[in-house]
């Protein structure tokens, strides 16, 4: 199948002394996401005979077990970033006798709500017809607290019976079952650089170098990445993983199939006031503010402790559309506020979201290798949800892993298409990833249309829907000017441009209070500043001895970029102005690895393609909060 | 100096950046969400690992890993620190946290490494943290060296140079950014680390693969080690609020905040 | 209720500020109070303590008890903690004591708790406080058992002062050791900047290392005008992790080490002053200042952790420019 003797990449790039190490196992996985956790858990399940002998032998290592093998590249498997609200399906399937109570944060879902939020302070860029529709519903006495409480949950945004989760408490839970079962070994804290290719042929994966400097070079304790060689390779590296991206940009998507959509989900976990009225259970979603395109989620945890966010997504066309300032506006929408003041943050966190869906599908499997999970087009972009999904997919390639192992079939791309796909197309995944494929399509033409067109798609299950063509990312980015005009004048941009790039700082907080955003007033618990929160929420770190995983691919292309929409955008002020002029600053021990650097950049990369002038590799650290 | 035996002793502490509450357990004060919180390896007892590792390969020596804490955590905490250097774990299930009795918590330890197959005495440097990140004594290791019988011991130690036949030298921190040096004979000798000079070894898939394979075994048969808690009683655990009211002094002049500083200074 | 100090001498044969301020923690135990101390020669600190109210001066002395040494310091404090048979031991927090207090009390079958900052004895019942998980809770115990050694933070009691002379039962202890302390290694004079004993820290942040706003770095600047104030000072010289981790290969200041560093995961000095310059005031920093009394920053950032309650005073203003006309002022 693979020339042995070749390598993707000459060795000559190693310094002399140093070599590139190898090693063989059976099955490599990259990420430990709930895809991943479905996997494993059902491999390790169907792997081992009652006697805990294993079901069959490893081609890798003859005479052991199956060698399977997971890389996370976070330095825990619990600091993962999600909300979770889910039907819990697939989890229920895989666990028949799951027991919330043994899962930190875990809970039923009890009460469902959605809120159509107003404009309390009246700088929100509401078209027209919501603003007539805002008026409507406050002549007619329906709204309370600047909120108007849908009189039902429609049935697609529905999750009850469900379950609410902490998607790190979960994911620690999860890793230590399957860590248990014995079979798969996860190690957090190991990047994975790339998949190790022979044409279309995976045939492995080579992990990221460490003892190198910012640019890559090697310094004390230089070990190459080393080459993980294997049968199969499962890529379940989520919306934004490097591996599942570099499998794209060489395979290419199906046909017709682009994912272009994206959002990032910014959120906090919030110890709540005392007193507070929010019921265990609880969940409230919200559409309408702090911008008509930002949606926002509030689950009540065990414990008087919330989950709380907001998502901003690629259609909403702003070059300055940062999601903290967003998140504490909408936080402080009287409707949330209400509820939260008073309360103290623990955790926070933001991850970019694949909101593509089905549309956004890749090649799920090819020679050696198979894609589960968001990366693979599992998120139902109609019903916001992807955990679950993810999990499925991942419990759906297990059961066709092991068909094929014990049938000592090869994971060739038509074995894998006769078990795993097939599996795929006959669930109720894909019946429902199908319905809700084009639920979003409207918010390519406008936010109105957005909004019932995901009504339309919902209501008739997946029938109907409102058109729109997609743009790559980057296509859809106004100018600052454009998008300010009429409100602020291109004079007015340039000073304040002028003025921030001086002092280093990004636009957004300028522009914002020029568009009528109030201050924030930080309080020191709930409301404090970025930086803060990386710290106190998100206590976020970095090991040393790994190169920046963010890069700017044409610099001079950055120097005149007008927009900088990497720097206004970054979740974790891990991109920064350069005074000098120039592209931007990276920061590697404030990036959160959130990957909203992939689609908010304005400018195409130089060789074309989907993406853009930003590259984003796959580096440790970030996050160190397990309780997102 | 062939065949050394180097036992590390260290255990797990809650990530460093993570907010700490105490609150009051069935047995004295807690953690607020201990078991959420994510561990790491004690940061001084992770160079030591590092260091003893470091010796291991050059005199061809074994070391072990003696860990006293959940089990469960001890796990999730062993996924990372199993990648970098290779060594053989003892596992006594029990808890790690700051307020468990600095001297039961040594004889736990000392009883485990007694029991360790083949210990030879005449090779065994005790190694540690010169303090945990918990309870921050620099008690346990003293005590365990004592019930071992360990008169030669050390704290603070930043350097260790290990001769030919067994004798070393040792740089300790002491007072006013200093060192003490001292050279000892040879093993069996107790070391608290500081933190050395190695860096942090790289994650090496390798080494993990070869060490959970025993490392997983010594978890699942890990000694039930539940500490009494007896003679130590808490009248009470508070986080003290550091909070002050801040006077910002800005658009002074440069002379004028000159001055004033000066002046406090001299005060 | 007996209470024992013990303590070793310094090297010139005098008892250390550390010492005297412990030996005030145990008389404030009440009891009868009883002295053992070990070193080189320990006339010179008993007569320095003579009146401090101790029934019984117990000395372990010699060429052998010169230097802190685990064996030979550990069988001292056996011997005198035996032939006092006291209920409580209280010993001082220096490198020396400490490397033994735990050690002693396992070989007197005694409870231990070291580093205590507080020690109370009020309704027959003795009270410790110390800190748990590097200095961010605070913890009061107590216990039964007896004996109890403890260690005592310096820094938290004033230092007794009691000259006089006193009669010293010199005790004989042959101490089995394999370990011979060969010296000291200090920092070149000058270049000695953590200095525990000065009323003054100055922390110097990352933001000497930074590109300041004319566009440049200006390291041979930060250099001397650091080491300036420090001369005009004699305070004691801590950094952030920031600029440590960037000390060395000439990125930074050359006379900063690790020991420097100020924090979670650094030290925590006590001084009575503190002035941070150049650095943000990140809380894993600003913990290692829970012992500065008075606090005050330099920062061109208004935004910046010293604002938020961390600080008393916060200037928003260049540090170099400050720094400068400080150091004139103060020459
Ligand atoms: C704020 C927010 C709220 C959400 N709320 C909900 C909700 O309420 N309900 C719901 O159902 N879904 C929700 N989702 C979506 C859900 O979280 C995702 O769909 C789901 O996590 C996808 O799972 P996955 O396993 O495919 O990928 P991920 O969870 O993204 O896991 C992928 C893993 O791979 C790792 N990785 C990436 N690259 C590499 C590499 N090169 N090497 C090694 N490791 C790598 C990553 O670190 C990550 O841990 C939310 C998402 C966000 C961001
Ligand atoms: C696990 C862990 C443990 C840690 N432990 C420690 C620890 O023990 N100690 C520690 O210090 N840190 C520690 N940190 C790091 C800590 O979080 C901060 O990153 C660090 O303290 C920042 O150092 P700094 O303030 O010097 O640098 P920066 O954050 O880079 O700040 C530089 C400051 O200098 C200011 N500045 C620049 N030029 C001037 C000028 N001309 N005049 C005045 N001001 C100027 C800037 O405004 C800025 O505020 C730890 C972090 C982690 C994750
Ligand atoms: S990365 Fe993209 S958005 Fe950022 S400066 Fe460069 S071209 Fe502009
Ligand atoms: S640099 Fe890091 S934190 Fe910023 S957008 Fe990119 S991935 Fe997110």
């Amino acid at each position: 199948m693979t020339d042995e003797n070749t390598s993707p990449q000459p060795e000559g790039a190693l310094p002399e002394g140093f070599e590139r190490q190898r090693m063989d196992v059976d099955i490599a996985c990259v990420g430990f996401g709930p895809a991943m956790g479905g996997f494993l858990h059902t491999l390790s399940k169907g792997l081992m005979n009652e006697d805990g002998t294993p079901v069959v032998e490893s081609k890798a290592m003859p005479g052991m077990p199956p060698q399977v093998i997971c890389y996370e590249r976070a330095d825990d498997i619990g600091f993962g970033v999600s909300g979770v609200v889910t039907k819990g399906r697939g989890i229920r399937a895989s666990f028949p006798d799951l027991d919330l109570m043994q899962i930190p944060l875990a809970t039923e879902v009890a009460h469902e709500e959605v809120l159509y939020l107003l404009d309390p302070i009246g700088a929100s860029r509401k078209p027209l017809a919501l603003r007539l529709a805002d008026k409507a519903l406050k002549a007619l006495g329906l709204t309370k607290d600047h909120a108007y409480a849908l009189p039902y949950t429609p049935n697609f945004l529905r999750k009850e019976p469900g379950i609410l989760l902490s998607m790190g408490q979960f994911n620690q839970w999860a890793g230590g079952q399957i860590m248990g079962q014995g079979v798969a070994q996860i190690w957090p804290g190991t990047p994975v650089a790339e998949p190790i290719m022979f044409d279309q042929v995976v045939a492995g994966v080579r992990l990221q170098d460490q003892g190198v400097d910012k640019r890559g070079n090697p310094e004390a304790g230089f070990m190459p990445g080393m080459d993980i060689r294997c049968q199969l390779t499962v890529v379940g590296d989520g919306p934004v993983g490097n591996v599942g991206r570099k499998l794209d940009e060489k395979l290419g998507l199906p046909l017709g199939n682009h994912a272009r959509e994206w959002a990032v989900g910014m959120k906090m976990v919030v110890d709540l006031p005392e007193g507070c009225q929010l019921k265990e259970g609880t969940v409230l979603h919200t559409l309408g503010f702090p911008e008509p395109e930002i949606f926002g989620f509030l689950y009540v945890y065990p414990g008087n402790v919330a989950s709380l966010g907001i998502f901003v997504p690629s259609w909403y066309d702003s070059p300055v559309r940062t999601g903290y300032r967003y998140l504490q506006h909408w936080m402080q929408h009287p409707a949330i506020w209400k509820h939260i003041k008073g309360g103290r943050m623990r955790s926070w966190g933001a991850k970019s979201l694949q909101e593509s869906g089905r549309k956004g599908e890749p090649h799920l499997v090819g020679d050696g290798f198979a894609r589960i999970g968001e990366g693979s087009g599992t998120t139902n972009v109609l019903t916001g949800s992807g955990f679950d999904e993810a999990w499925t997919s991942g419990v759906l390639l297990g059961v066709s892993v092991l068909e094929l192992m014990k049938a000592d079939k090869p994971f060739t791309r038509e074995n894998l298409e006769q078990s795993y796909v097939r599996r795929r197309r006959d669930s109720w995944l894909e019946r429902e990833a199908k319905a809700a494929e084009k639920a979003r399509d409207g918010f390519q033409v406008g936010v109105v249309p957005g909004l019932i067109g995901m009504a339309l798609t919902g209501l008739s299950e997946g029938k109907l829907f409102w058109p729109g063509a997609s743009k790559k990312p980057h296509e859809r980015i106004p100018s600052i000017e454009s998008f300010f005009q009429g409100r602020i004048t291109a004079d007015e941009i340039a000073a304040i441009r002028r003025e921030c790039t001086a002092k280093g700082l990004p636009l957004h907080g300028a522009l914002m209070d020029r568009a009528g955003w109030p201050a924030i007033n930080f309080d020191g618990q709930l409301l404090v500043s970025h930086q803060d929160a990386l710290l106190m929420g998100g206590k976020v770190q970095a090991p040393p001895g790994y190169r920046d995983h963010v890069t700017f691919k044409n610099q001079n292309v950055c120097r005149t970029c007008d927009e900088k929409v990497c720097i206004e955008a970054c979740s974790g002020q891990a991109i920064a102005t350069n005074p000098e002029g120039g592209a931007p600053l990276f920061d590697r021990e404030k990036c959160v690895h959130c990957g909203a650097c992939i689609w908010n950049c304005s400018k195409p990369a130089p060789n074309g393609g989907e993406s853009a002038n930003v590259d984003f590799q796959a580096g440790a650290g970030g996050l160190h909060s397990a309780e997102n | 100096m062939k065949g050394l035996q180097i036992v590390v002793l260290g255990s797990i502490v809650p990530d460093p950046l993570q907010t700490l509450e105490p609150i009051a357990g069935p047995t004295g004060p807690a953690l607020k969400n201990e078991l959420m919180l994510p561990a790491v390896l004690d940061p001084w007892a992770g160079h030591a690992l590092y260091e003893a590792a470091s010796l291991a390969k050059k005199v061809e020596g074994k070391v072990y890993l003696v860990a006293l804490g959940p089990k469960a955590k001890l796990q999730q905490v062993m996924m990372n620190v199993a990648q970098k250097v290779p060594f053989e774990i003892v596992v006594l299930d029990g808890p790690a946290g700051g307020f468990a009795d600095a001297t039961e918590t040594a004889k736990a330890l000392a009883g485990a490494v007694e029991k360790i197959p083949g210990l030879d005495k005449s090779k065994l440097l005790v190694f540690g943290g010169w303090q945990s990140a918990s309870r921050g004594t620099g008690a346990v290791l003293q005590m365990v060296g004592e019930m071992l019988g360990i008169t030669d011991q050390f704290q603070g130690v930043d350097e260790l140079v290990l001769a030919e036949d067994g004798s070393f030298t040792v740089l300790e921190r002491i007072e006013g950014g200093c060192y003490q040096k001292s050279a000892c004979q040879g093993a069996p000798a107790l070391l608290g680390w500081a933190t050395g000079n190695l860096p942090e070894p790289p994650n090496n898939p390798q080494v993990g693969m070869q060490n959970m394979r025993l490392i997983m075994p010594a978890l699942a048969k890990a000694t039930p080690s539940p500490l009494k808690g007896e003679g130590l009683r808490y009248a009470s655990v508070e986080v003290p609020s550091q909070r002050r009211d801040t006077r910002i002094v800005k658009d002074a002049p440069v002379d004028d905040i000159a001055r004033e500083l000066a002046d406090w200074i001299r005060a | 209720m007996k209470v024992l100090f013990l303590a070793h001498s310094e090297a010139d044969g005098s008892l250390g500020k550390a010492a005297c301020e412990a030996l005030t923690a145990a008389k404030g135990l009440g009891g009868e109070l009883m002295v053992g101390l070990y070193g080189a020669e320990v006339q010179k600190a008993a007569d320095q303590i003579a009146g401090c109210g101790a029934a019984k001066f117990y000395g372990v002395a010699g060429g052998e008890f010169a230097t802190a040494r685990y064996g030979s310091d550990a069988s001292a404090c056996e011997a005198m903690a035996k032939a006092a048979g006291a209920d409580m031991i209280v010993m001082p927090s220096t490198s020396r004591a400490s490397r033994v207090a735990a050690g002693v009390a396992q070989r007197l079958g005694a409870a231990v708790d070291t580093r205590l900052t507080g020690l109370e004895a009020a309704d027959g019942k003795i009270v410790a406080t110390r800190w748990f998980y590097r200095q961010r809770m605070l913890g009061k115990i107590e216990r039964d058992a007896r004996p109890w050694l403890v260690t005592v933070d310096s820094g938290c009691f004033a230092a007794c002062e009691a000259a006089g002379s006193a009669a010293v039962e010199m005790l004989n202890v042959a101490p089995a050791t394999r370990t011979t302390v060969t010296g000291v290694i200090a920092p070149a004079a000058d270049a000695q900047t953590i200095r525990p004993d000065a009323k003054l820290l100055l922390v110097a942040g990352a933001g000497w290392g930074k590109t300041q706003p004319d566009g440049q770095k200006h390291l041979d600047d930060a250099s001397s005008l650091i080491l300036s104030l420090l001369a005009a000072t004699q305070c004691s010289l801590g950094s952030s992790k920031s600029l440590v981790d960037q000390s060395g290969e000439g990125a930074a200041l050359p006379f900063l080490t690790h020991m420097h560093q100020v924090g979670q995961t650094g030290s925590t000095p006590r001084h009575q002053k503190g002035l941070a310059t150049c650095c943000h005031g990140e809380e894993p920093h600003v913990v290692g200042w829970r012992f500065i009394g008075e606090r005050r920053a330099i920062n061109l950032d208004a935004g910046c952790g010293w604002a938020q309650g961390k600080a008393d005073v916060l200037y928003v203003a260049d540090a170099f420019a400050v720094a400068k006309k400080l150091a004139e002022l103060l020459k």
